[in-house]
C-alpha cells in the first residue's frame, strides 16, 4: 500500500514538488556551510543561524506586510550572528565548534525568547495576515501538461536555491576571491605569505554562510510553513552539515547531497502518513545520518590506505 | 608560575566571565522587561525561597552533573566527542527495558541490574564513535553528532512500536513499577535520590581520573598523544575507553533521570541534557569538582529562570543568553593568555 | 658586479635569551650565486627571516640596492622585488598549479572586474614557463604533481611576482639527483635573464658545483666569505664545523664487556615513505658509549624511533639481550630496561601540562611499589618525586610546578631521571643536550658516564659532534641512512675526519665499517 502510494506520487510528479520544497532548506544551508568548510572553518551553528532568521523573518515579513523585506531582515540577523562567530573564534579564540554549538544553543532559546516577548506566544507564532515567499507560475509552461508540474508552481526560494549553486560555483572557482578562499582554508601559511588577509577572508566566509543559512531559514517559516514553531528546522542544519561533508567540497556534489538527502525527507513524511508502512520512517530518517558516518569512514580508511601504499 | 597562582588566575577567570554572562543577562531583562528589578529577583532569589525550589534545583542538578562527568572524561582524553545526548538515550532505553521487562524481581536485584543495563548500553554505544575514531581516523565531532540522531530516531521507532505502552497517545514505555524507582530524600520536597547517585560518581570520576593509573593514562593520551605513545601506553585502546566511560555516565544520566523524575522512558525525554553536560564540563574544564559547582549552578539558573517567568514578565528563556555567554566567553582562550601574560609581567615586574 | 643586498652586523636574540645571529655579515653581488652555508641552528633561517621582515633584528643594518630598508612582513620584501623558495613548500594542495603562481595577483578581466581572467592567466604564466625552461602542467592539481614540479612552482611564483633577487632555501632537500640537475639547469637560466641568487645549503658537492661566491655561517656568525673557484670542500667543512664551545668530559678507558644490542641490515622508512635507514649494522656492548655523528636529517630520528619501537622496520633485525626487538611494541621494549631520551623533549619527551610528578611516573605508575590497592600511592610518588629532584638537580619550587614552566635544562633532567631511574641496561640518548645550559650539560654528560661504568650499554646520537667525540668510546657517522664510517675514538681522530664522512666527501669499504 505504501509502495502504491509512493508510485503514485512519483507518477503525478508530486513526489518533485515534494522533494523540491524538501531539499531546498537543506541545499541553501548546505552552501553556506561549504563556504566556511572551504575557508576552513566547521560551521556546526547553521541550525541556530537558520532558526534566528526564521523567526525574524516571518516576524517582519508579517509585520511589514512584505515578504521581501521579511526575508532581508532574516538573512541580516543571520549574517550579523555569524560576524559575532567570527569575532568569537577569530579574536577571542574561543574554539569555532565550540563557537557554532553556542550558536545553536541560542537560536533555540532566543527565538522562543523573542516569539513570547514580542508576540505573547510560545511554542508557536502563526500571524493572521502573513506574507508568504511567492510561488512561480511560468505562463504557457505551467498549462503544458508534464512540463507545466515540473518546472511551474515552485516558491521563489526553490529557484532561488538552485541559483545558489551556480552563484557558488562562479565565486569559488570563477573569482580571485574564491582562489583566496581556497587557499587560506588548505594553507593558510601559503596565503599569508602572499599577503593575503587571511582573518578578512575568514570573516566573510562565516558571512555567507550566514547569507545561505539565512534563506535557508527564511524558507522554512516564510515559505513552507506561514508560521514559526519553536525549533522548527529540526536537525535541518545537521543534514546539512552531513551534505558538506559528503559534498567533495563542491557546490555540485552539495546539490546531489542534498538530493538524496531530500529524498530521504521527502519519503519519511510520505511514510509517516501511511498506516502500517513497512518501513518505518523513523529508519527512512536516519538514513542520511547512517550514510554520513559510513562515508566519513569510507573517506578515512582510503586516506590511510593511500598513505599505506606510499611507504 | 606557580601551580596554586594558575588556579586562582583559572578560577577568578572563570568567576569573571560568570559575571559577565550575568550582566548581559541583566541587560537583556533591563532591555526588554516593564519590571525589571522583581524579574531579577525572580531570577536570583525565589529559587532559594522555598525548600521546594531548593528540590528542584538538586534535580535538575542531578543529569547535568551527570553528562558533565560524561564530557569531562572524553575532553579529558583530548575526544571532542557531542555524543553524550545519543548515549543517553540508548543506554537508558535499554536500562528501562530492563526496569520494565523483567518484573517479579527483588527491587535490591532489579535496581542494580536496570542501572547496570544502562552502563552497558552507553558504553556499548559510546563505543561506536570511539573505535571509529582510534581505528578508522574518523572525525568524532561529526560521528557523535550523527549518531545522536540515531539514537533518538531508533528509541523513538521503538516506544512508537514494539515497546510502546497500552493505551494512551503519548509515545513511552509502560510504567516502571514504583518499588525500583528513586525515592524522595528531602521531605517536603521533590528531591530524590539522584543526587547522591551524582555525588557518588563525583568522587569516583574524581578518583578514576587523578588517582589511578587508567585515569594517568587517559588525561595523559589527551594532554600529549605523543609522550603517551612513546611511554608505551596504548593510544587508541585508551581513546576507545574514555569514549565508553563517557558513554556510560551519559546513560546513568538518562537513567537517573527516568527513574527519578520521568517514571518511564518517553520518547525525546532528553531533550538536550547530553549537550548541557557540554556546557558543565567547559564550565568545569573538565574537573569533577567543578561539575558539582557548574552542575548545580547551571540548575540554579535554570530554576531561577523558571520562577522568573511565573513570578514576572520575562519568559524563561532569558537564561539562554547566559548559557551562551557563558560558554563563549569561559572557552576564550585569548582572555586567558592575556590574564597570564598580564600576571607574568606583573611578577617580572615585582622581581625588578 | 654591483653590491645588490648588505646586511651589516645582524644580531638577532630572541626574547628566551637565545641568540641566534651574533654577527652577520652577508654581501650580495647582482647577477651572482650566492651560497649561504652552515650546520643547523648557525643562523640562516633566522637571518633569512630578518631579511624578509619576518623577524626584526637587535641591532643591524640591511641595504638593498644601495637604499636602507626596513621591512614589516613578506608583502614589503615581495614588492621590492625579493623572492623566497621555502624549503617546506607554501602551495595550496587543490589549487592548480597556475592558479597556485598566480595567488595573491590573480588577473582580472579589468580593472574593476570582479572575475578571474583565466586565459590571460595561463598566457602570463605559459610565457614565464617559456622563458626559463621550467617546464609544468598548468592545469594539474598541485597535490597531484611530483615534489620536483613543486619547487618549480615555487619558483615561477616569485618570478611571476617579479622577484629580482630569489633566495632558495635548502632547495635539494627534498629533490632526486635528476631533479636536482634539472634545479641547477633553471637556476642558470634565472642567472642568464638577471637575477641573482641566495641558495641556502649545508651540501657542499652542490655548493661547488654552482655557486659564485660563498659565506660561511657558524654559531650565528659569519666566519668568512669565500670566492668559490678559490676554495674546496675541505676549507669550507672545516669553517663550518669548526667549535668554540668544547665539551671536556673526564672519564677512563672503556672496559667492553657483552654485546647488548645488535643491529643487522636494519630499514626503515621516514614519514614521507621514502628509505630513510638503509641496511644498518653495529653492536653496542655493555660498558662502552657509542656515539652517532651526522649531519641532521641523514637516519639518526628513523634510527631512534626504529630500536625502541616507535617506527616498524621494514628490515634486519633488533637484537637486544639476545631477544628480537622488531616486532616489540615500546610498552614491552620500556619495560626491558631500555632507557630512551627523545631528541624532542617537549613534544615526546615531556607532558609540558602535566606536573613533574606526573612526567617521573611514566615508567612506574603501574608499579605496585607506587600504588595503594587500586590507587596510586601519593605519598610514595611525591616522596620518589623529591628524590630524584635532589639527586638529578633538578630546580623547582616543588614537584607539583607544570614541566612546561621548567627551563630546557631543567626539564631535560627531569627525562633523564626519569629514564636513568629503572636502572637501563641500554640507554639511547638522542641530542641530549641540545638547548641545555653548560652546567646542566656536564652534569647530564657525567650522568652518562657513571652509567657507562655501571655496565650500561650507552648510544648517543648528536648534531653536535664536539659532543660526540667528548662522550664516546667509538663513533659511528651516518650519512643517507647510511652508517658511512665506524671509527675508534682515539685521542688521533679529529672533527675535520669525521667531517669528511659526514659531508659525505669520504666513505669507509665496507668491510671497515663492522
Amino acid at each position: 500500500m505504501v509502495w502504491q502510494t509512493i508510485w503514485s506520487q512519483i507518477i503525478d510528479l508530486s513526489l518533485i514538488a515534494v522533494l523540491l520544497r524538501v531539499m531546498t532548506p537543506i541545499l541553501l544551508a548546505a552552501l553556506g556551510g561549504l563556504i566556511s568548510d572551504i575557508g576552513g572553518a566547521i560551521n556546526i551553528g547553521l541550525e541556530g543561524l537558520m532558526l534566528m532568521s526564521a523567526f525574524t523573518s516571518i516576524a517582519v515579513g508579517s509585520t511589514t506586510g512584505n515578504w521581501a523585506l521579511g526575508v532581508l531582515a532574516g538573512v541580516g540577523v543571520s549574517v550579523l550572528i555569524s560576524y559575532g562567530m567570527g569575532f568569537f573564534s577569530l579574536k577571542m579564540k574561543v574554539d569555532i565548534i565550540i563557537t557554532g554549538f553556542a550558536v545553536n544553543i541560542f537560536g533555540s532559546g532566543f527565538t522562543i525568547f523573542l516569539m513570547s516577548k514580542i508576540f505573547g506566544v510560545t511554542g508557536n507564532y502563526s500571524p493572521s495576515k502573513a506574507a508568504p515567499i511567492p510561488t512561480v507560475h511560468i505562463p504557457f509552461i505551467e498549462d503544458v501538461p508534464l512540463l507545466g508540474k515540473l518546472l511551474s508552481g515552485h516558491n521563489l526560494m526553490v529557484w532561488i536555491a538552485i541559483l545558489s549553486v551556480v552563484f557558488c560555483m562562479v565565486l569559488i572557482y570563477r573569482t580571485p576571491y574564491g582562489v583566496h578562499l581556497r587557499s587560506v582554508g588548505e594553507a593558510p601559511q601559503a596565503a599569508q605569505s602572499l599577503g593575503i588577509p587571511v582573518t578578512r577572508i575568514q570573516y566573510s566566509a562565516l558571512a555567507w554562510s550566514g547569507v545561505f543559512a539565512g534563506l535557508a531559514g527564511a524558507f522554512m517559516s516564510n515559505g513552507l510553513t506561514n508560521m514559526f514553531v519553536k525549533d522548527m528546522t529540526g536537525g535541518a542544519g545537521f543534514l546539512a552539515l552531513a551534505v558538506v561533508l559528503l559534498g567533495n567540497r563542491n557546490p555540485i556534489g552539495i546539490l546531489f547531497g542534498s538530493l538524496i538527502f531530500g529524498l530521504a525527507s521527502a519519503l519519511a513524511t510520505i511514510v509517516q502518513t501511511v498506516p502500517d508502512a513497512p518501513i518505518p520512517s523513523q529508519f527512512i530518517q536516519m538514513v542520511p545520518y547512517v550514510v554520513t558516518i559510513a562515508a566519513l569512514v569510507f573517506f578515512a580508511v582510503r586516506q590511510k590506505r593511500k598513505l599505506a601504499t606510499i611507504t | 608560575m606557580k601551580p596554586s597562582k594558575m588556579l586562582v588566575l583559572e578560577v577568578s577567570g572563570i568567576l569573571m566571565a560568570v559575571v559577565t554572562a550575568l550582566l548581559c543577562g541583566f541587560v537583556v531583562i533591563f532591555l526588554t522587561s516593564s519590571e525589571p528589578f522583581t524579574a531579577i529577583s525572580a531570577l536570583f532569589l525565589d529559587p532559594l525561597s522555598s525548600w521546594f525550589n531548593v528540590g528542584t534545583i538538586l534535580n535538575k542538578a542531578v543529569p547535568l552533573i551527570l553528562t558533565g562527568l560524561a564530557v569531562s572524561v572524553v575532553l579529558q582524553t583530548g575526544v571532542f566527542s557531542m555524543g553524550a545526548e545519543g548515549q543517553l538515550y540508548m543506554g537508558s532505553f535499554l536500562g528501562a527495558l530492563t526496569a520494565v521487562y523483567l518484573p517479579g524481581l527483588s527491587p535490591w536485584i532489579h535496581l542494580p541490574l536496570v542501572l547496570l543495563a544502562a552502563l552497558i548500553g552507553g558504553a556499548i554505544f559510546g563505543a561506536i564513535p570511539g573505535i571509529l575514531k582510534a581505528y578508522m581516523n574518523a572525525n568524532e565531532i561529526v560521528t557523535t553528532l550523527m549518531l545522536n540522531f540515531v539514537a533518538i530516531l531508533l528509541t523513538s521507532y521503538f516506544v512508537n512500536n514494539q515497546f510502546k505502552a497500552q493505551g494512551g497517545g503519548y509515545a513511552k514505555m509502560e510504567n516502571i513499577n514504583k518499588d525500583i524507582l528513586l525515592a524522595k530524600i528531602i521531605p517536603g520536597t521533590s528531591a530524590h535520590a539522584g543526587i547522591l547517585i551524582a555525588l557518588a560518581a563525583v568522587v569516583i570520576v574524581y578518583l578514576l581520573l587523578y588517582k589511578t593509573s587508567l585515569g594517568y593514562e587517559l588525561r595523559l593520551v589527551g594532554k600529549n598523544g605523543h609522550f603517551a605513545r612513546y611511554g608505551g601506553i596504548a593510544t587508541r585502546r585508551i581513546i576507545v575507553i574514555s569514549v565508553m566511560i563517557s558513554g556510560a555516565l551519559a546513560a546513568l544520566a538518562g537513567i537517573v533521570e527516568i527513574l527519578g523524575i520521568q517514571g518511564t522512558f518517553k520518547q525525546n525525554f532528553s531533550a538536550g541534557l547530553g549537550f548541557d553536560g557540554i556546557i558543565i564540563a567547559l564550565l568545569a574544564r573538565n574537573h569533577p569538582v567543578g561539575v558539582l559547582i557548574a552542575g548545580l549552578f547551571y540548575a540554579y539558573i535554570q530554576v531561577g529562570a523558571q520562577t522568573m517567568q511565573y513570578g514576572s514578565d520575562m519568559p524563561r528563556e532569558v537564561a539562554v543568553i547566559i548559557q551562551v555567554m557563558l560558554v563563549l566567553l569561559v572557552t576564550a582562550q585569548a582572555i586567558f593568555t592575556f590574564l597570564k601574560q598580564r600576571c607574568a609581567k606583573n611578577e617580572q615586574k615585582a622581581v625588578k | 658586479m654591483p653590491i645588490l643586498l648588505e646586511m651589516k652586523d645582524i644580531h638577532k636574540v630572541y626574547p628566551n635569551g637565545t641568540a641566534a645571529n651574533r654577527g652577520v655579515h652577508l654581501t650580495v653581488h647582482e647577477g651572482e650565486i650566492h651560497a649561504l652555508v652552515g650546520e643547523n641552528g648557525a643562523g640562516k633561517s633566522t637571518l633569512m627571516k630578518i631579511l624578509f621582515g619576518l623577524e626584526s633584528p637587535t641591532s643591524g643594518t640591511i641595504e638593498y640596492k644601495g637604499q636602507p630598508i626596513n621591512f614589516h612582513g613578506p608583502r614589503d620584501a615581495i614588492q621590492q622585488g625579493m623572492g623566497m623558495v621555502h624549503q617546506h613548500f607554501m602551495l595550496s594542495p587543490s589549487l592548480t598549479v597556475s592558479e597556485n603562481i598566480v595567488l595573491g595577483n590573480e588577473p582580472k578581466r579589468g580593472p574593476f572586474s570582479i572575475f578571474r581572467d583565466r586565459a590571460r592567466e595561463y598566457r602570463e604564466v605559459e610565457q614565464l614557463v617559456a622563458t626559463y625552461g621550467l617546464q609544468v602542467n598548468l592545469q594539474a592539481k598541485v597535490e597531484t604533481i611530483p615534489v620536483g614540479q613543486k619547487q618549480r612552482v615555487e619558483i615561477l611564483k616569485v618570478l611571476y611576482q617579479g622577484a629580482k633577487l630569489i633566495i632558495l632555501d635548502e632547495p635539494t632537500a627534498v629533490l632526486t639527483p635528476q631533479e636536482t640537475d634539472e634545479l641547477f639547469d633553471s637556476i642558470q637560466a634565472l642567472i642568464t635573464e638577471g637575477h641573482t641568487i641566495i641558495f641556502i645549503t649545508h651540501k657542499l658537492r652542490e655548493v661547488m658545483r654552482i655557486s659564485n661566491r660563498i659565506t660561511v655561517l657558524r654559531a650565528g656568525k659569519s666566519i668568512a666569505t669565500l670566492q668559490t673557484k678559490d676554495t674546496n670542500q675541505e676549507e669550507i667543512s672545516r669553517l663550518m664545523v669548526g667549535r668554540e664551545v668544547l665539551f671536556r668530559v673526564n672519564k677512563v678507558p672503556a672496559e667492553p664487556k657483552d654485546v647488548v644490542l645488535a643491529v643487522r641490515n636494519l630499514e626503515a622508512l621516514d614519514d614521507k615513505g621514502t628509505k630513510a635507514l638503509n641496511g644498518i649494522s653495529f653492536d653496542i656492548r655493555s660498558g662502552e658509549v657509542l656515539g652517532i655523528a651526522g649531519v641532521e636529517g641523514n637516519g639518526q630520528t628513523e634510527l631512534v624511533e626504529a630500536i625502541t619501537g616507535l617506527r616498524k622496520a621494514t628490515a634486519g633485525h633488533i637484537r637486544y639481550q639476545g631477544k628480537e626487538l622488531l616486532e616489540a611494541s615500546v610498552a614491552e621494549i620500556r619495560k626491558m630496561k631500555v632507557g630512551i631520551i627523545p631528541e624532542d623533549r617537549q613534544t615526546s619527551g615531556a607532558s609540558l601540562t602535566s606536573t613533574i610528578a606526573e612526567n617521573l611516573m611514566l615508567d612506574h605508575y603501574r608499579n605496585p611499589e607506587f600504588k595503594r590497592g587500586i590507587f596510586l600511592n601519593k605519598k610514595k610518588i611525591k616522596q620518589f618525586t623529591q628524590i630524584m629532584m635532589q639527586t638529578y638537580d633538578v630546580r623547582a619550587q616543588n614537584e607539583e610546578i607544570m614541566a612546561g614552566a621548567l627551563s630546557g635544562g631543567n626539564l631535560q633532567k627531569v627525562v633523564v631521571a626519569r629514564e636513568l631511574s629503572k636502572n637501563p641496561k641500554l640507554l639511547i640518548a638522542s641530542q641530549p643536550t641540545r638547548g641545555v645550559d653548560i652546567g646542566a650539560i656536564e652534569f647530564l654528560h657525567r650522568e652518562f658516564i657513571k652509567r657507562r661504568d655501571g655496565g650500561a650499554a650507552v648510544m648517543v646520537v648528536s648534531a653536535e659532534l664536539s659532543e660526540v667525540m667528548a662522550l664516546s668510546d667509538r663513533i659511528a657517522v651516518l650519512y643517507n641512512g647510511e652508517i658511512v664510517a665506524l671509527l675508534d675514538n682515539t685521542p688521533d681522530l679529529t672533527e675535520q675526519e669525521i667531517g669528511y664522512y659526514m659531508l659525505g666527501i669520504k666513505k669507509q669499504e665496507q668491510e671497515e665499517v663492522r
